[in-house]
């Protein structure tokens, strides 16, 4: 009978099947599409970098002028490295934050896991924009917190803690509230693949719990750590949102540069493009980077 | 006994985990209690109990055209993204092709661009081109930010779907493109409505690649965004994050508690 075939393994076999669409006809959609409104749209901006295309009609050529400006200039550099600082913090905090919370998840042994992960990350899951409007509601001058200090009489309403909203400290606080969920989600990942017999092999041969935990939970949860800070530290360091919205002039950050030089004002496209190629550059060479660590490794006696 | 966790630990870290959740979920909370307070501005001590801002954002014609863009916008795009994704995926799980990890990095890649950096890329595609900026120039930048999350659910599920299902229907004599319709589809139809549902609200809630490319049709968080800089808009905008919430966290946990029961019947 047929039966008996069936539970032959069908790997050699399943190589041979092939369905009428072939594989161009397949990517040819998905990867053409990625190519126009992906590639070259990125390509054209490293022209404009490069003044091969240029906003200001007249005769335009090839140079290094805007590349030469950007890496002398000390404003865009010193805006830079402030918003890799801001970008490092928060990512660093979330993440020390999430450790633990994806560690109760995943080792307590809660019967209710998955319930609890969904409670977790269902804010991210919800709008963006919205969750930065709470905060200005409640970091404002008349806000919750100073209507309420105010209201108990823990301070004059002529003065009210003003440096909470519009300030370095109201971005890193919002980035790390919108992105502290999300965090939790590839380290618990790791954690839970985490093969427990590890735990009690080490327990058995003596090791603490502390030992235990420094020897073999962390090292194997590291590349879920590594993808948690990674997938953070990215969209954080080319935020503009949250600083526009609750950042003033002292939250203002890298990303707002170039929003503001593709601006209505006074349009920079050449220095703009820099600043978006160099951005471009520093979050690919990272990734590629964090790549390495990404794949998990296997415990090797050393 | 526990090796991960001594019984103080767990009781740590479950106090901990509510900490947390009080902490994610307090400022939510807050809009909700001032979305139904009878002022203008949210501020302590609460005035008193209204549907005022419900009424007002049911009256405003310019916020509810930009929720019927940004669902026009989020239902093309998610469209368009789960047909690439499922297009991608099929080469990804059933295909053997050179360059197969470039490809894949490719169709990935779009996660990891800063979405302001992709969003001024297509404004100088669109500006070079002499494309007028509309609801269309949107739909195409919410596809390709859609689409490798629409691979990313589509495609382990192809993987673990049996292949010798397709091919006992390919030997029974069904044409390829039936075997996808009557076999595959189903199987993986789980997995293509929750990345329809993850590209909508991707979409839905999109502001950094829009704010670059959209016409004079807005979409909602391009009202939001504008709206938010003039307080006396605010307890209305307020009353509308209320719903909006509500209506996506409602979404997210359906989808998932469904694809989670649809899938346990099919693993059988």
């Amino acid at each position: 009978m047929a039966v008996a075939d069936a539970r032959e393994p069908p790997a050699p076999r399943r190589r041979r099947f092939r369905l009428d669409l072939t594989t161009p006809s397949l990517l040819g959609l998905p990867l053409a599409w990625l190519v126009v409104f992906f590639l070259v749209p990125i390509a054209i901006v490293g022209a404009y970098s490069f003044n091969v295309y240029s906003l200001d009609p007249g005769p335009h050529g090839f140079t290094l002028t805007a590349w030469h400006d950007f890496i002398h200039s000390s404003i865009y550099l010193k805006l830079f490295w402030k918003s890799v600082k801001m970008s490092l913090l928060v990512s660093a905090i979330i993440v020390v934050l999430a450790y633990p919370l994806a560690y109760y998840l995943a080792l307590s042994g809660t019967k209710r896991k998955y319930v609890l992960l969904l409670l977790l990350i269902a804010p991210f899951l919800t709008s963006y924009l919205l969750r930065v409007l709470a905060w200005k509601v409640i970091l404002g001058d008349h806000g919750v917190i100073n209507s309420f200090l105010f209201w108990t009489g823990l301070r004059d309403p002529d003065h009210p803690i003003s440096q909470l909203l519009y300030s370095r400290f109201a971005v890193m606080l919002v980035l790390g509230y919108i992105w502290l969920p999300f965090v939790a989600l590839p380290i618990f990942v790791s954690l839970e693949s985490l093969d427990t017999r590890l735990l009690e092999a080490a327990s058995d041969l003596g090791a603490s719990r502390l030992q235990a935990f420094r020897k073999v939970t962390l090292p194997l949860s590291l590349p879920g750590v590594f993808a948690a800070f990674l997938f953070v530290f990215i969209p954080t360091l080319g935020e503009f949102v949250t600083p526009s919205l609750v950042g003033g002039t002292s939250g203002y950050m890298y990303g707002n540069q170039i929003v503001d030089l593709f601006g209505t004002g006074f349009p920079d496209w050449e220095t703009g493009s820099v600043l978006a190629i160099f951005l471009l550059l520093v979050v690919t060479a990272l990734t590629v980077v964090f790549a390495r660590f990404l794949q998990p490794r296997q415990v090797t006696a050393d | 006994m526990d090796v991960a966790l001594s019984k103080n630990g767990a009781r740590l870290l479950r106090a901990f985990f509510c900490l947390v959740v009080i902490f994610l979920y307090a400022p939510i909370v807050i809009l909700l209690i001032f979305s139904f307070n009878d002022s203008a501005v949210p501020t302590f001590p609460l005035s008193g109990f209204t549907f005022h801002w419900y009424r007002d954002f049911l009256e405003n014609g310019d916020l509810r055209a930009a929720l019927e863009t940004s669902a026009i916008i989020a239902a093309l795009s998610s469209v368009g993204a789960v047909v690439l994704g499922v297009l991608a995926s099929l080469a990804l799980t059933r295909r053997r092709f050179r360059g197969k990890a470039a490809v894949s990095a490719l169709l990935l890649s779009p996660l990891v661009i800063p979405y302001l950096v992709f969003g001024i890329s297509l404004l100088l595609l669109f500006h070079r081109l002499g494309v007028p900026r509309s609801v269309l120039t949107v739909v195409i930048g919410h596809i390709v930010i859609s689409l490798p999350y629409t691979i990313l659910v589509l495609a382990p599920r192809l993987d673990q779907i049996d292949a010798s299902l397709e091919e006992a229907a390919f030997d029974l004599g069904a044409s390829r493109l039936r075997t996808f319709r009557s076999i595959t589809l189903p199987l993986i139809l789980p997995a293509v409505v929750s990345a329809f549902l993850i590209a909508f609200t991707t979409s839905f809630d999109e502001y950094a690649v829009a704010s670059f490319v959209v016409g004079p049709r807005v979409t909602f968080p391009i009202y939001l965004y504008s709206a938010l800089r003039f307080p006396s808009q605010l307890p209305q905008v307020i009353a509308v994050a209320v719903v909006v919430l509500v209506v996506s966290l409602g979404v997210v946990i359906a989808a998932e508690v469904g694809r989670r029961f649809a899938e346990r019947r099919f693993a059988a």
